[in-house]
């Protein structure tokens, strides 16, 4: 029972992390139709600007962590104003390779800046963790609980109560009639692509933290929460959280549970079976919809 | 002529979830007639065609075509039947050329999958249908422009060669969405002229929408009118011109001087 | 005119390559043809008929232990198992065609994501056929007389055509029957309708396009060619371990057509040229520091190149390189 337990904190832990990452992917696809392919290699790139201004230039954590989503912020609005903005218009195809190219670009680029090894996080938490009735809990993971909730308490509010939560739906409806009334089109979504970034940062600071560390390897794990995304429906921030808790539990649970007779590091590949699985059911993700095509 | 109904249409309805876009829409169609759709826009007549052509799901009605139940039918056996249909965002295909999107129509009536054609075993097929599809490009008078990607064209053209298409289905019926839609007066005169022609000499069935009235009282030989989804006049040419519902859907309700005074 | 002089010359130049450069050329051209193979196989699926797909890994892996299977494990002759390498990879193309059917671009994308790294998790694990982590041998080609083994010389007339010119030969000739059959589909029946669904689905279906069938087969041929290829590619190498069936491979093979123009003819040559011959290009290159004193290694150099390639096409070319060549033709009035 203990046991269970443990799994089940690691994997809300992770989940929490999954839904962080994912709701990056989900804010952005909400107001551009494009999944960000390269929300794996900002998460990296966040962890490593965490390590290197933590680490390497000395700030303290809480100011690295605050420079690096700062950065990565600013990363993001560039990948729009740079890149994305002079391909208004075309198939989302375009659009996902575009994200795809600079994805590859980054990771690597990244790993040729800081080479392969593991790096220290500069985390002030470590290993550091308390017992609660036989279940070990690590205190960089509350944090990381509690980050991810505030974070995405922060987001809905943002996205139900202030004029740039609205100004990021109506854009997402329909653009052209968002700059028809005024609304300044291309700084949302500039803007929505800078929340992606600092999204990312958080995502990859946790993901990085023990037992984990900023290695190249950080990438791949944001691809697992892909499948958070897309069982929880595209586009649907609600279902980015369900759907990144459900994975996390189920990647935990499996590395604890599989059978043998699975292969090893099945947990690897067990987000995607199972949203390969749920696809099968219900096409559209858990909370996603149908997309109206305009005959 | 005979005057056997084609299509029949029974209290048809349509609702994307709150809202209604038509309701209660009832019309027949005889071989050979050419029967036109129209009313202000927002009045549900793309929603109705789309519904015709098996795009979108009706919450109520029926639809028979040849007495058969036309609901049942799958999207890409319309073709088969014999139903063709324009679109009025152009269901061309962009990058390809005139001629090539005029085969597509043929795909229907072709036969070899993709084994045959990639090992270059489908030649004597492709160029029996080319030279259909050929003849149709001729008909709208753009076999000129057949190796033209369609997309560099003009916009009168690409809705010609759209007519092309559907004419080399060899279909029994032709839904036309808004044919003359953001055409100039003289493009207007040839379309309208090309479309009385396709129900002469081609002995099809037409059904149209448009908002043009001159093209319509000029070609239809009866009409339906719909207004916010509700059919409210159905007739001839002469019957709907004099219609007192029409004119109101469509100017409003007489200026009432002492409402405004008091 | 002009274009078919080019063309005559290209193949004119390709026919005599082997005798003009030294193995190390050799070498990457045949590569690059081996590859170009499953590329005009791609091409097909995302060309022609627009479907996303970042699973090519999977299907070559699937060729290249079949190839292993029927020509190492059972000595089946390659005539027999390069064909069988393509149709059981071509199966596999189309079980996973009525998923695309289901699923819209984006869906699809991330399911074909999914479909390499359980891919690999599968050949990672499965010993007796892939030889696990440590990988395995992959026969040579050996059609009756012929014997591609590393050393054997074949004597024609007065030429000589070692191991690597064979394979370079054999890859040829595949990769000529594979665009020819993609030509011949573009102008005919299944490639228009592959096209009309790319550009404008609920239309082509309307007019009697089977969307259904046209996805299933698309899928499957392109399957196919990466089946060959898959192969051929693990026959040259003579060893691999899964890892070499990774999501990176997928997305060499995407760039690949992305860069030399989707959907044309001569595209997945030319990119293939360009993307697969890269890290020998960047090897050569004489201001790379070296790897093993901490500097960027050729690997990560050729993937940020790659991703830097696939941006700067589709922002600035997005015909590819086909499109640098062939101006568009002007609109008539």
């Amino acid at each position: 029972m203990t046991e269970f337990l443990q799994l089940l904190f690691q994997g809300v832990s992770l989940g929490s992390t999954y839904a962080l990452v994912a709701l990056g992917f989900a804010v952005v696809y909400r107001s551009s139709g494009v999944i960000n392919f390269a929300q794996g290699a900002m998460l990296l790139l966040g962890a490593y600007a965490v390590s290197w201004l933590a680490v390497d230039v000395g700030l303290s954590f809480a100011l690295a962590v605050l420079a690096a989503t700062v950065m990565l912020a600013l990363a993001g609005a560039a990948l729009h104003g740079l890149v994305l903005r002079r391909v208004v218009g075309q198939p989302t195809f375009v659009l996902v390779m575009i994200t795809i190219g600079v994805g590859i670009a980054v990771t690597h680029g990244v790993e040729a800046a800081f080479g392969p090894d593991r790096r220290l996080l500069g985390d002030p938490w470590g290993a550091a963790a308390f017992e609660v009735g036989g279940v070990t809990i690590n205190t960089v993971k509350v944090w990381g609980i509690a980050v991810t909730a505030a974070a995405l308490g922060a987001y809905f509010a943002f996205d139900r109560y202030t004029r740039w939560g609205l100004a990021m739906q109506a854009t997402a409806a329909d653009e052209e009639a968002t700059l028809s009334v005024g609304v300044p089109v291309r700084r949302v979504h500039a803007c929505t692509w800078a929340l992606a970034g600092a999204l990312a940062t958080l995502g990859g600071l946790f993901l990085a933290g023990f037992p984990g560390a900023p290695q190249p390897a950080l990438g791949d794990a944001a691809l697992r929460a892909f499948p958070a995304i897309v069982l929880g429906g595209l586009g649907s921030p609600v279902g980015a959280v369900v759907g990144g808790l459900l994975i996390g539990v189920v990647e935990v649970l499996t590395s604890g549970y599989a059978p043998d007779s699975l292969g090893t590091n099945f947990y690897a590949v067990a987000p995607y079976v199972a949203m390969i699985a749920i696809l099968l059911v219900r096409p559209y993700g858990l909370f996603g919809a149908r997309p109206v095509e305009r005959v | 002529m005979t005057w056997a109904p084609l299509i029949e249409v029974q209290d048809l309805t349509l609702r994307f979830g709150a809202i209604t876009a038509f309701e209660g829409v009832s019309f027949d169609v005889s071989v050979g007639e050419l029967f036109a759709v129209i009313g202000p826009n927002g009045a549900g007549k793309s929603s109705l065609f789309n519904a015709l052509s098996r795009v979108y799901e009706p919450n109520a009605g029926s639809v028979r075509l040849d007495g058969r139940d036309f609901l049942r039918v799958r999207r890409d056996r319309l073709a088969a039947l014999g139903v063709a249909r324009s679109f009025q965002n152009l269901g061309i295909f962009p990058h390809l050329t005139a001629l090539e999107n005029v085969l597509v129509g043929r795909h229907h009536l072709m036969r070899s999958g993709i084994v045959r054609s990639g090992l270059g075993l489908a030649g004597r097929e492709e160029q029996r249908h080319r030279a259909a599809a050929a003849d149709a490009l001729e008909f709208v008078g753009l076999a000129c422009h057949a190796d033209t990607e369609v997309q560099l064209l003009p916009y009168g053209h690409r809705k010609r060669v759209e007519l092309a298409r559907c004419l080399a289905m060899e279909p029994r019926v032709m839904l036309l969405d808004e044919p003359v839609a953001g055409m100039n007066a003289a493009e207007r005169v040839d379309a309208t002229r090309l479309v009385q022609r396709l129900r002469d000499e081609r002995e099809l069935t037409v059904v149209l929408v448009e908002h043009d009235m001159g093209m319509v009282m000029q070609v239809a030989d009866r009409i339906l009118v719909l207004d916010f989804g509700v059919p409210i006049a159905i007739g001839t040419p002469e019957q709907i011109q004099a219609d007192e519902r029409v004119i109101r859907a469509y100017l409003g309700e007489p200026f009432d001087e002492e409402a405004v005074a008091a | 005119m002009r274009a078919r002089l080019v063309l005559l010359a290209v193949v004119l130049v390709m026919l005599v390559l082997p005798f003009q450069f030294g193995t190390s050329a050799l070498t990457t051209a045949t590569f690059v043809v081996i590859a170009a193979i499953g590329a005009t196989g791609l091409n097909v699926l995302t060309g022609y008929a627009g479907q996303i797909s970042l699973g090519h890994a999977f299907f070559l892996a699937a060729g290249a232990y079949t190839g292993a299977k029927l020509g190492e494990d059972l000595g089946w002759s390659a005539a027999l198992w390069i064909p069988a390498a393509g149709v059981v990879a071509g199966v596999c193309g189309a079980l996973v065609g009525p998923i695309a059917l289901r699923l819209s671009g984006l869906y699809l994308a991330i399911v074909t994501l999914g479909l390499v790294f359980i891919g690999q998790h599968v050949f990672f694990n499965a010993e007796s056929l892939t030889g696990g982590p440590q990988g395995r041998t992959f026969p040579p080609v050996v059609i009756g007389p012929f014997d591609f083994s590393a050393g054997q010389v074949l004597r024609l007339g007065g030429l000589q055509i070692d191991s690597n010119g064979l394979y370079y030969y054999l890859a040829l000739a595949l990769l000529a029957g594979a665009t020819a059959f993609a030509w011949n589909l573009r102008r005919t029946r299944t490639g228009r309708a592959m096209v009309a669904v790319r550009e404008r689905e609920i239309a082509a279906s309307v007019m009697g396009v089977d969307v259904r069938r046209v996805k299933i087969a698309a899928f499957t041929a392109s399957a196919f060619m990466a089946g060959v290829s898959g192969a051929l590619y693990a026959s040259y190498l003579s060893f691999a371990q899964p890892g070499e069936w990774s999501l990176l491979l997928s997305i060499q093979f995407v760039a690949a057509v992305i860069v030399g123009g989707m959907g044309t003819v001569a595209g997945p040559l030319l990119g293939s040229a360009v993307v697969f011959a890269l890290p020998t290009l960047l090897k050569n290159l004489p201001f790379l520091p070296e790897e093993a004193a901490g500097g960027v290694s050729v690997s990560d150099l050729s993937s940020i190149a790659y991703g830097l390639l696939i941006v700067a096409f589709l922002v600035l070319q997005p015909r590819g390189l086909v499109g640098l060549v062939n101006q568009p033709k002007e609109a008539h009035s």
